[in-house]
């Protein structure tokens, strides 16, 4: 039994369950059912069926074998993919997206899925033996598992979720030993697109960018082949942007400018923004915020809930939850480093950035320095697909960190 | 696995979370302790909203305490807009008659929450109407508003004006209100708006996101509103009514004042409209109707309008010329019914001449060769310059709005009209008698006749006799303004005063006498442009001590005696029967016994054991 317990990660599991609680503690307040006759769905309860259903998964995991986690990450993948072709084919609207799949009395969301599968087979890809990033046969197959669900996310259309695929795919390939310089050759388009609307900026980084190709002495086929690249994605976007549908184009506008459209999209940001400062220090106490009770925070149960606990638990409950998440984090990396076999290392990795990169761009959106994405926030925003799928991530890092020392 | 490469990747990837965690960090420092004040204010604002309480408008009185205007409920239509479905601006719009983009577009200028006034003074069974279908109208809200209620209003409509929702020049006047507040815009409720209009209070609400009222707030700002001070009028109610159906059906003006304190007892002008159906939501219709209405009620002939004054004015020109020492007063002159000028002939009144007459004799027949002369003596300087002294040519500072100020022509004015040195005696002549480009308001002619009776005192003709405050009941009086007109002989005004008093008493003003009370006045029939004579009478009364003036004018009503001076007389009659020094029963006792016995007044007089008066008014 002693041995058991120690095989537990209490650190990562403790930082969790502190999550789940500040999450519940803002839930409850941001949903109970005195707060208005038109929340007839109790999200507390649900969630906490969602949160004991994820912990029975982990305890599954935390037993499995590890190997068997190895063995099914491609069929997961497929699983994932045809989930996804089903949302395209019979998806349920929500919010001028389709996102959801109906099984049964149950609605989910396969992309929340799709991201913890996709993690497994990069994972998988690349831990094999003679697997080698840099090289560019190995470096496309990999983006191909990570470009293929991108696509079909990004057509439902859900942008946030999307980039999710994108934001997880480098650090794996890095950790799974793609240089830091190719890395940065491959990041290049990144900033190649944020610079395309600013004709000046984009032409100094194409200098840039010509000046280290030609240094880096590689093959000519890598650097006309990479010049090209960014020389047509930097021209691409502008005319990508001009087909995004309006209300994302919208969002990122108005969180360019939230004032400029304050009754609106605008309102979402200032309010969130007006419950966190107004929470003070300490917060205005536990149902107590006025912003959260009276119902001016937008989407306080999901997208928003951390405003929440920034307006009724104050900066210390605020700080409170970022150590929580950053502990969690550096608990991932931990594990990732700990553990002997490459699959599992590197599905940690992957697992720690999905949680980061939400993480991140959640709350950097309820204080203003991100735009409005949609991206729930891990173990904290009312959702089921996603609290499964958080716990059962938690899970396979309770299972890694348990065979630590198996190859 | 374990490499130092990987050790790198390791401290790379903590690096990055601290970088994050900290960026996090500070923004939350930022918002929650360095701004934490700012939003805290932004969140109160948000959940706390200020509900305005409209403060009971003061109601009018008159003199003695007779209520005049009052405030009576009534319902104004608000939408929010959170809230309002194209539903519900289909129905209200159908239902208030206003097209449903006019509502889209008032509801889109405002706030989401913000309730926005679509209609005041909605009618009771519409009202009832949206009360029985609430359910299927959402946004819609009703709000208590008082509404002026006329308890009184024959002849009154000039007087009191009208109220209306604040424009946008007002508001930069008085940046205390709000678009939608309703402000006096004429007359009296305009420029006794600021105390009649009473001050907003504030309530305090906590409201959620949709704008549901929470709960009440109580605050340090929580402020009652004050309701407006009553006003009282100098108007004497009964005599304004009375007046009113003296004029009739005609056009005109009467106004009667106070000589002791320049109160203004009646201030009538016809025709008029009624006040109520422009007080509130005005229909076209009846704004139409008003507007293109051929007799002009909605202009006010009491001091709106200048008319030429006629030979009322001939009194200016024999103050003149006895002040300068010009003439004496016994100067004697003939009248043969005409008077030659230049190579033209103008016609006295009377075509077979008044004979040779005095100064006091020729105000008493009011004979124009006698004035046409002294026109002439005089000189167009000298006229102008007491025709100012007497305030002509100015406005008066009554309480009203739109106070006309008359035109009192000066040497510079003919030579800009006429050219230098083109303008004629002929015209001068005619200035002397009134008539030509000199205009007056009734109004300025009851002041110089106030100010005459008052041998050079002018009190400023007023309609605010007090405020009183609902409620304490403190009581504010206005005072009296008067201004002393300096330089004028006593000997003149002796002269000029005892030709007023035989106007009337013998004269051309004879049927504006009042048993029992003698008086002065004087009668005009002004030539004008626009058709039939205008009549005048100014006059006052009793010519010792006096207490009231009076000046009646009737537009193309014809002769200032025959027709202005009875109603004058009829006028002064009431009043002093009101005062008590006038028996109507007297009166026509002592009628029906002189007739009856053939014999003179002063014997029945003594038959019914009257004390013999000195006025022999009736004698004649």
């Amino acid at each position: 039994m002693f041995q058991y317990l120690k095989n537990i990660d209490f650190i990562l599991l403790l930082a969790v369950v502190g999550l789940i609680f500040l999450g519940l503690m803002a839930l409850y307040s941001s949903s109970h059912p005195s707060l208005d006759a038109g929340f007839g769905n109790n999200y507390f309860l649900k969630q906490v069926i969602w949160i004991l259903i994820g912990f029975g998964l982990i305890i599954i995991l935390y037993f499995l074998p590890n190997r068997w986690i190895y063995a099914s990450a491609y069929y997961f993948y497929g699983l994932s993919l045809f989930f996804l072709l089903l949302v395209i084919f019979v998806g349920k609207m929500g919010q001028g997206a389709e996102r959801w799949l109906q099984i049964g009395p149950v609605s989910f969301q396969p992309s929340e899925f799709a991201k913890f599968a996709t993690i497994l087979a990069v994972a998988k890809f690349l831990s094999r033996d003679e697997a080698n990033p840099n090289h560019i046969p190995d470096f496309l197959i990999a983006s191909i598992f990570v470009v293929v669900p991108f696509t079909m996310i990004i057509r439902q259309p859900d942008l946030g979720t999307s980039m999710v695929f994108l934001a997880i795919s480098l650090p794996m390939f890095f950790w799974a030993g793609l240089k830091l310089s190719n890395l940065l050759l491959i990041a290049m388009p990144i900033f190649i697109i944020l610079a395309s609307f600013h004709f000046f900026t984009f032409l100094v980084l194409m200098l840039i960018l010509v000046v280290y190709l030609v240094l880096s002495h590689r093959s000519k086929l890598i650097l006309i082949s990479n010049f090209l690249l960014n020389i047509v994605m930097g021209l691409l976007t502008p005319v990508l942007w001009n087909n995004l549908k309006p209300y994302q184009r919208n969002r990122i506008k108005i969180f360019l400018n939230p004032e400029s459209d304050p009754r609106g999209a605008g309102y979402q940001i200032i309010q969130s923004k007006v419950a966190i400062g107004s929470g003070g220090g300490l917060g205005k106490g536990f149902m107590q915020g006025s912003q959260t009770q009276l119902r001016f925070l937008p989407e306080q149960h999901t997208d928003f809930i951390y405003a929440v606990v920034g307006e009724e638990l104050g900066f210390l409950g605020a700080l409170t939850g970022l150590t929580l998440f950053f502990v969690l984090l550096i608990r991932g990396v931990q594990i990732a480093s700990m553990v002997k076999n490459k699959f599992n290392s590197i599905v940690a990795v992957g697992i720690v950035t999905v949680i980061a990169f939400h993480m991140i761009i959640n709350i950097g959106m309820t204080i203003g320095l991100f735009p409005v994405t949609g991206l729930p926030l891990p173990f904290i925003s009312y959702g089921g697909s996603a609290m499964v799928t958080n716990l059962v991530m938690i899970g396979i890092l309770l299972n890694f960190y348990k065979n630590r020392y198996e190859y | 696995m374990f490499t130092s490469e990987q050790e790198f990747k390791k401290y790379l990837f903590y690096g990055i979370f601290i970088l994050l965690f900290l960026i996090l960090a500070f923004q939350f420092y930022n918002l929650q302790i360095s701004k934490s004040s700012l939003y805290s204010e932004k969140s109160v604002e948000n959940s706390v909203k200020i509900v305005t309480q409209f403060p009971v408008r003061g109601n009018i009185y008159d003199r003695d305490g007779r209520m005049i205007v009052d405030n009576r409920p009534a319902f104004s239509l608000y939408l929010i807009p959170s809230e309002t479905t194209e539903k519900t601006i289909g129905t209200i719009s159908e239902l208030i008659d206003v097209h449903p983009d006019d509502i889209r577009k008032e509801l889109r200028s405002a706030g989401r929450f913000q309730p926005v006034k679509v209609m005041r003074q909605v009618d009771i069974e519409k009202l009832t109407w949206i009360q029985e279908n609430i359910v299927d109208l959402p946004g819609v809200e009703w709000k208590s508003e008082p509404k002026r209620h006329y308890v009184r209003r024959s002849g009154l409509a000039h007087l009191l004006g009208t109220l209306g929702e604040i424009d946008e020049r007002e508001l930069v006047s008085y940046p205390q209100l709000e678009p939608g507040d309703i402000v006096g815009k004429k007359a009296v409720e305009k420029t006794f708006d600021e105390n009649m209009r009473g001050s907003k209070g504030f309530s305090f609400v906590k409201v959620d996101a949709a704008g549901r009222v929470v709960e009440q707030v109580y605050t340090k700002k929580t402020l009652r509103p004050s309701p407006g001070n009553h006003l009282y009028l100098t108007i004497d109610l009964r005599l304004q009514s009375f007046a009113d159906s003296l004029l009739g059906d005609k056009r005109g003006a009467l106004i009667a004042i106070d000589t002791r304190n320049g109160e203004i007892l009646t201030l009538l002008s016809k025709p008029d409209y009624d006040v109520s159906k422009l007080s509130g939501v005005i229909s076209s219709d009846i704004w139409d109707q008003l507007v293109n209405d051929p007799h002009h009620p909605l202009y006010d002939r009491a001091c709106q309008s200048g008319y030429p004054p006629g030979s009322t004015y001939k009194l200016v020109a024999a103050i003149a010329a006895l002040n300068e020492n010009i003439i004496r007063p016994s100067r004697k002159n003939n009248c043969p019914g005409y008077f030659v000028i230049g190579n033209k002939t103008i016609r006295c009144w009377k075509p077979k001449g008044h004979g040779t007459l005095d100064l006091e004799g020729a105000i008493k027949n009011s004979c124009n060769v006698y004035f046409y002369q002294l026109g002439l003596l005089i000189g167009l300087d000298t006229w102008s310059k007491y025709s100012t002294l007497f305030h002509f040519g100015q406005k008066t500072g009554i309480e009203l709005t739109n106070e006309n100020p008359g035109l009192v022509p000066s040497l510079n004015y003919y030579e800009k009209v006429y050219g230098k040195g083109k303008w004629t005696k002929g015209m001068l002549a005619n200035l002397a008698i009134g008539q030509g480009e000199v205009l007056v308001t009734p109004l300025q002619m009851v002041q110089f006749t106030l100010t005459l009776a008052n041998r050079g005192i002018l009190y400023t003709p007023h309609l605010g006799l007090k405020l009183v405050n609902p409620l304490n009941r403190e009581e504010s009086k206005f005072k009296s303004e008067s201004v002393k007109i300096e330089g004028i002989h006593s000997q003149v005004f002796d002269v000029v005063l005892e030709g007023m008093r035989e106007v009337v008493d013998g004269g051309t003003g004879v049927w504006a006498a009042v048993y029992g009370i003698p008086s002065a006045g004087k009668t005009g029939t002004a030539q004008n442009p626009h058709g039939e004579d205008h009549a005048w009478y100014i006059g006052f009364a009793p010519f010792e001590n006096p207490e009231i003036a009076i000046c009646v004018l009737v537009e193309n009503g014809g002769s200032g005696g025959g027709v202005s001076a009875p109603i004058a007389g009829k006028y002064l009659k009431r009043y002093f029967h009101y005062q008590g020094k006038y028996d109507y029963e007297v009166e026509k006792k002592l009628w029906a016994l002189a007739a009856a016995k053939k014999d003179s007044i002063a014997a029945a007089q003594d038959s019914l054991g009257i004390v013999h008066s000195d006025s022999t008014a009736l004698q004649n």
